[in-house]
């Protein structure tokens, strides 16, 4: 899912200034960076806005969520991008969502989903006010016009049309949400439900202002590699293979540079999840229990827990690899701060609810560290890895379902993949939940294709399943869309 | 025979992060009438990005010309302009 265009590449150069001034000790320039970006007569970062203030307000609001804050939780317009960072530093447990909504970005999509186009001929019948139940269109210098405020959505002025006039305007965001967890409040803003927000990304990755942010915890990353003596271990998610052009071994290297104490490949602890899944499996089948569905996914496990009830007894017990894989590195370095770094904007939900990860990075943010403190991967001798793990292949849809097959011994295996919660998928997993099927065994990935299609990843999800299967040195079918 | 138009691929990591992965489906995606006629290559970091002179990464040369700001159809079109009127005839 992960994209490559302006609003992920403005989003990258802000990581990457952010990174630059920590490291610089500059950090009380920070409110320089939406300057810098959006100069006085010039047109980069936000030649698209109406005027440089409000690209400047924007940019500070994105750089507001780097730092780990909502963005609605500000109180004090005043208060300096300084005083946040300094707030972040010190660090307090944040409050739930992962996601945050940059509002100033919003005001450009449309009040309401329909819009009467020029198209209208005023006519005398006027189908659409009849029709409308709340009474939202009125009829104005001889043409229709719908209050966005009374206007519910139904659609059923545009379908009485005789002249097609009324036309129907997505709002990607909420158009994308698979759980319609992200809506317009009275305010005319959108606004995130994180009672029922599973941390997908879709809207992040659909809004074309990257208007939808994740709170990063990078600040919190750099500032504990800085203090002296203190370990802080990197965890690479299987994923990493697909993201640079470079082996597992040699992107370690180069994030060892970055002043990481050590790192530790997840596809380890993914290979626990898949013995004790395949155990679990084993053991719930000759009990009687019709199916087990995997549980590395964390956004899959909250759709689970805030939309389909039904199906979370079903849900396998076993630790996902990122919990695995900081339970071993706990063991051999017991004071550490310990960093998930992955493509995926949920992990940082599930790292808040277990002990043990302290942080959660993504992909294109370990790319922006990279790039401020110049460790380019180009510089080092390339390695070639003699074995790789096979769980890596965890990264990709069936990847799962692979492994765990290959220790399970129980009876013969029927088993389904459901790659991307989109709505239809959602829709047959509330049907596998109550209805009959034939399948034991359910792999589920939020991203279409695995983590490889992860929201926060560096390459487009067909690059990174292009890399992952020069450089991984697994061998992977083509995944179940 | 022509010469084949050289395509020269930043392959330093901040052209890499910064759009330039995008890249990596260059062969694939190059029109057919182009396949046979454009040699890829990848190129260290000429330090392009340390300054702001040369314009925004992802840098990519086509026959020694520096395009800034590259995408795959920006290099596309330029290959095409180096395939019809360029030093290659």
């Amino acid at each position: 899912m992960a994209q490559t265009n302006n609003a992920t590449l403005i989003r990258r150069e802000i990581i990457t200034r952010l990174c630059r001034l920590y490291l610089e000790n500059r950090l009380e320039d920070i409110d320089r960076i939406a300057l810098e970006m959006a100069p006085r007569n010039g047109t980069q970062a936000g030649g698209n806005r109406c005027c440089i203030h409000k690209s400047r307000a924007i940019i500070k609001y994105r750089v507001m969520a780097l730092l780990g804050f909502n963005v609605s939780d500000e109180t004090d317009e005043l208060e300096s991008l300084y005083s946040y960072a300094l707030r972040a530093l010190s660090h307090t447990e944040p409050e739930k969502g992962v996601l945050t909504v940059v509002d100033e970005a919003c005001t450009s999509c449309v009040k309401s989903n329909y819009v009467v186009s020029n198209l209208c001929r005023g006519c005398l019948a006027s189908h659409c006010m009849v029709i409308c139940p709340k009474n939202a269109i009125t009829m104005e210098h001889g043409q229709a016009k719908i209050d966005p405020l009374k206007c519910v959505g139904c659609g059923l002025c545009k379908d009485a049309c005789p002249y097609h006039a009324i036309i129907y305007v997505p709002i990607p965001c909420e158009e994308s949400c698979p759980v319609k967890a992200i809506y317009r409040n009275a305010e005319g803003v959108e606004e995130i439900d994180y009672d029922k927000c599973i941390h997908c990304g879709r809207c992040m990755v659909a809004c074309p202002f990257g208007a939808v942010m994740y709170r990063s915890q990078i600040i919190n990353v750099l500032h504990d590699i800085s203090k002296p003596g203190r370990q802080v271990i990197a965890m690479l998610a299987p994923a990493i293979c697909g993201q640079f052009k470079a082996s597992y071994a040699q992107v370690a290297t180069a994030v060892k540079n970055l002043g990481f104490t050590d790192v530790f490949e997840v596809a380890e602890g993914a290979v626990l999840t898949a013995k004790e899944e395949a155990r679990e499996l084993e053991e719930i089948l000759e009990q009687g229990q019709q199916f087990l569905t995997t549980s590395c996914c964390p956004a899959y496990v909250e759709l689970t827990e805030k939309q389909l009830p039904a199906l979370k007894p079903y849900v396998s017990h076993t630790p996902s690899p990122m919990r695995y894989s900081a339970e071993m590195v706990t063991q051999k370095y017991p004071e550490a701060t310990i960093v998930f770094i992955g493509p995926c904007v949920a992990k940082q939900a599930e790292a808040r609810r277990y002990p043990g990860i302290d942080y959660v990075m993504t992909f294109e943010e370990l790319g922006a560290m990279m790039i401020a403190m110049k460790v380019d991967l180009q510089t080092f001798e390339a390695i070639t890895e003699e074995e790789a793990l096979p769980e890596r292949r965890f990264a990709m849809s069936n990847g799962v379902l692979d492994s765990v097959a290959a220790y399970y011994k129980g009876p013969s295996l029927s088993p389904l993949v459901i790659s991307g919660l989109h709505k239809k998928n959602i829709a047959s997993l509330r049907r596998i939940a109550t209805g009959k099927h034939e399948w034991n065994m359910i792999e589920v990935m939020a991203c279409e294709g695995g983590c490889l299609a992860g929201p926060a990843g560096i390459s487009s999800p067909e690059v990174a399943r292009k890399l992952f299967n020069t450089q991984a040195g697994v061998v992977t079918e083509q995944p179940a869309m | 025979m022509n010469k084949m138009v050289e395509v020269s691929i930043c392959y330093g990591t901040l052209c890499f992060v910064m759009g330039g992965a995008a890249f990596e489906m260059m062969g694939d995606k190059l029109p057919d009438d182009l396949k046979d006629k454009v040699a890829i290559k990848g190129m260290n970091c000429p330090g392009y990005c340390n300054t702001q002179e040369q314009g925004r990464p992802p840098f990519v040369m086509v026959n020694q010309k520096l395009i800034a700001g590259a995408n795959l159809n920006k290099v596309i079109e330029f290959i095409r302009k180096e395939v019809d009127h360029g030093t290659n005839q």
